[in-house]
């Protein structure tokens, strides 16, 4: 349904016969031949009864092919269409069968313009009846094509890079010699031939490519002094040496044979039907590389169209399909290699644990693993290092006291943890900061009293403990806080009674600290 | 072109296979970038245990040392039944020895509370589990050397390791008798017993 290589079947029409040929893959296959009769007709419908959905072209060799130039503004999309269409209309009575080439833009002093190359049959109705039979059968018309219209491909496969190029084949229906300029076909023309001899077709191709020459000067297609025109001719097999002879070049005309045969091989057909003469060329390049431009009216190649939606639409699925599978491709492809060095690394994780597990097991019988062992024992000794025993806070603070009789102890606190700046912060007789500030700590917090000394003795009592938590922050503690018996300090409250209230011995508390390693 | 029902319709089978090869496609692609990330993240995996396992045999030396090092200090906690669960009687064991061996005016008052994990270290084959369980204790003493003596034969009697958190020293303030020995200070502590569980050790 929408295969790549659908065979493409060309009807070649000429005046008398026309032949229908099958192209595929580098051949070309007559698969029939009709009269140009009512009897062909009907011999093409019966033929045509089994091509329903088949590929279909046309391809005229008639002689009644007008050829006319014009200038349209120079104007795009529906606006040319409407401009080219009126312009055909004009110039034609049937418009079914006619086509509008491009010569490419003339620029004027006022305005821009197209140059155009009309073109259509000069009696469009002997097409018709084939054209309608094609319609009837449900057959997919790609186009309707004129020798003339290939003729530039043609050209420019046989080599002719040549400005001004007349293309001469000896096709079935005659003599075609086409004009072509700047790789633009500009004028055609078919001359009926009969059987002759090579000689003497040589020398009526020399005669009519002179005529023609001339003519196309009349019309100023060709400039009078610009130098010879080229002219290439397909000879028929084995007679180039006869061309060759008849056609020397001169001023006007400069000749280049070629035969059928190496034309053939230009244009890549493998196999040319039996008999068949240059069409052959012209048939295989319609089949092939047809011209963008051409006689079928859109509604004549709408069934063509509606493939090529298709085809197209499968084959933009199949574009994408191949582009998806061409990076699921790269991505697979980094997958397996990404497997495979994992794979690598495992093995080598593998080696290196077993080497492991070979050396470790002639270490000392441990009733655990080494990993094991390390963290019990680092983390143990790391507890171990942030936790005290009292006993040293103990024997300091007994020490101190030896040396101050007049003090009595009422309760001693000892504890691990992190001093509390803002309950320092209350004490009576802050101290500066010290540096066990924040951090794990042995804190001593001592309170007692002060005994032998009279309670008015404020002075004395608040030295006796000023000397005694002097005495504490030694031996590695430092003092933290100084509870004086009487607050003296600027934000506390001095009264009247300080020294007074005889029955009770003043009390104070002194804090002090130790930092943990 | 405007297009006639007959010909959407002759439209309509290639359209489905286009946009089902476009579907397959996305899903090709899906499929293979998901292959592609889960054979990507398996290569790092095994680059970090390849690299784990080299850096492990490069430092078998170091560890052969460490193992001589720390295997003497591991055994003296196992020894010292601080490597192992919990034992709570033998805790009441040792207070009643305590009492009666240094000849406390009172049976000390003590109360454990509820086991608690303090820290869990991942180690392999398993974590290293330490676990505190905190005693506070209240003693009637003669002299403050009493507390002291109490705390050092905790220690010595093992099955955890002591960790004094805070310990108080008050005067009783009753007078001494004469006939019958009154204590005069009040002794108050909390210890963390702590005790260490190796999920990997063999059992």
């Amino acid at each position: 349904m929408f295969g790549l290589f659908t065979p493409r079947r060309i009807l070649y029409f000429t005046a008398e016969d026309h032949y229908l040929y099958r192209s595929a893959r580098g051949t070309l296959v007559l698969e029939a031949k009709f009269p140009g009769n009512d009897l062909g007709i009907t011999a093409f419908r019966e033929h045509l009864r089994n091509a329903r959905g088949a590929l279909f072209s046309v391809l005229a060799d008639l002689a009644g092919e007008d050829f006319h130039e014009e200038q349209i503004p120079y104007v795009r999309g529906t606006d040319r269409e409407a401009v080219v269409a009126r312009r055909l209309a004009q110039r034609y009575r049937d418009t079914r069968l006619a086509a509008a080439l491009s010569l490419g833009q003339a620029t004027t002093s006022e305005r821009r313009n197209e140059r155009l190359l009309l073109a259509s049959f000069t009696n469009t109705q002997q097409l018709a009846p084939w054209l309608d039979a094609l319609e009837e059968a449900g057959a997919r018309l790609s186009g309707v094509y004129s020798v003339p219209l290939i003729a530039p491909a043609l050209a420019a496969r046989l080599g002719a890079r040549e400005e001004r190029l007349l293309l001469v084949s000896a096709n079935r229906a005659g003599l075609r010699q086409c004009y072509v300029d700047r790789g633009r076909l500009r004028f055609a023309r078919l001359e009926r031939t009969v059987e002759m001899v090579p000689q003497a077709l040589a020398m009526f191709v020399r005669s009519e490519t002179q005529r023609l020459v001339q003519y196309l000067a009349t019309l100023r297609a060709v400039p009078r002094d610009g130098g010879p025109v080229q002219v290439l001719v397909i000879t028929p097999t084995g007679v180039r040496a006869a061309f060759e002879q008849a056609l020397h070049s001169d001023a006007r005309l400069q000749f280049r044979c070629i035969e059928f045969r190496e034309a053939l091989e230009a244009v890549k057909l493998r196999q040319a039907p039996e008999g068949a003469a240059a069409e052959a060329l012209f048939v295989h390049l319609a089949a092939r590389k047809p011209p963008r431009e051409q006689f079928a009216s859109r509604e004549d190649r709408r069934r063509y169209t509606l493939w090529q939606l298709q085809r197209g639409v499968v084959a933009a699925g199949a574009a994408l399909f191949a582009l998806c599978l061409l990076v699921g491709a790269t991505r697979w492809f980094d997958a397996l290699a990404a497997r495979g060095d994992a794979a690598e690394q495992q093995r080598e994780a593998r080696v290196a644990t077993q080497q492991y597990e070979r050396i470790t097991s002639t270490f000392p019988v441990t009733e655990t693993t080494s990993e094991n062992l390390r963290v019990t024992v680092t983390e143990f000794r790391r507890l171990a290092e942030r936790t005290a025993s009292p006993d040293d806070a103990f024997v300091h603070v007994s020490r101190v006291l030896a040396e101050f009789p007049q003090v009595e102890l009422d309760t001693l606190r000892w504890s691990v943890g992190r001093p509390d700046l803002r309950e320092l912060e209350g004490a009576a007789a802050p101290v500066a900061k010290p540096a066990a500030l924040g951090e794990t700590a042995v804190l001593v917090e001592i309170s007692g009293r002060v005994n032998a000394t009279q309670r008015s003795d404020y002075r004395g009592i608040t030295a006796q403990v000023q000397r005694l938590a002097t005495a504490f922050a030694a031996s590695g503690y430092e003092l933290l806080r100084t509870q004086l018996p009487f607050d003296v300090t600027s934000e506390g409250r001095l009264s009247g009674d300080i020294g007074g209230n005889e029955s009770d011995a003043p009390r104070f508390t002194i804090t002090i600290g130790r930092r943990l390693k | 072109m405007k297009l006639t029902r007959d010909e959407l319709k002759r439209l309509a089978l290639p359209v489905v296979i286009g946009l089902a090869l476009a579907a397959a496609g996305a899903a090709l692609i899906w499929s293979a970038g998901a292959t592609r990330l889960a054979a990507s993240r398996a290569l790092a995996a095994a680059q970090a245990e390849r690299k784990q396992a080299v850096e492990r045999l490069n430092r078998i030396s170091d560890e052969e040392r460490e193992v001589s090092d720390k295997l003497a200090f591991y055994q003296r906690l196992k020894s010292l039944h601080i490597l192992g669960e919990e034992q709570r009687l033998e805790w009441a064991d040792a207070m009643t020895r305590i009492r009666a061996e240094r000849e406390l005016l009172e049976y000390p008052k003590y109360v454990v509370e509820r086991q608690k994990l303090i820290h869990s270290y991942p180690a392999k084959p398993g974590s290293v589990d330490f676990f505190a369980s905190t005693m506070k204790v209240n003693l009637a003493l003669l002299h403050e050397q009493d507390l002291l003596r109490f705390l050092s034969d905790l220690r010595a009697s093992g099955y955890a390791y002591y960790s004094v958190r805070k310990c108080g020293l008050t005067r009783t303030g009753q007078a001494a008798s004469g006939t019958t020995m009154t204590p005069r200070l009040r002794g108050e502590c909390e210890i963390d017993l702590i005790t260490v569980l190796d999920r990997g050790a063999k059992r």
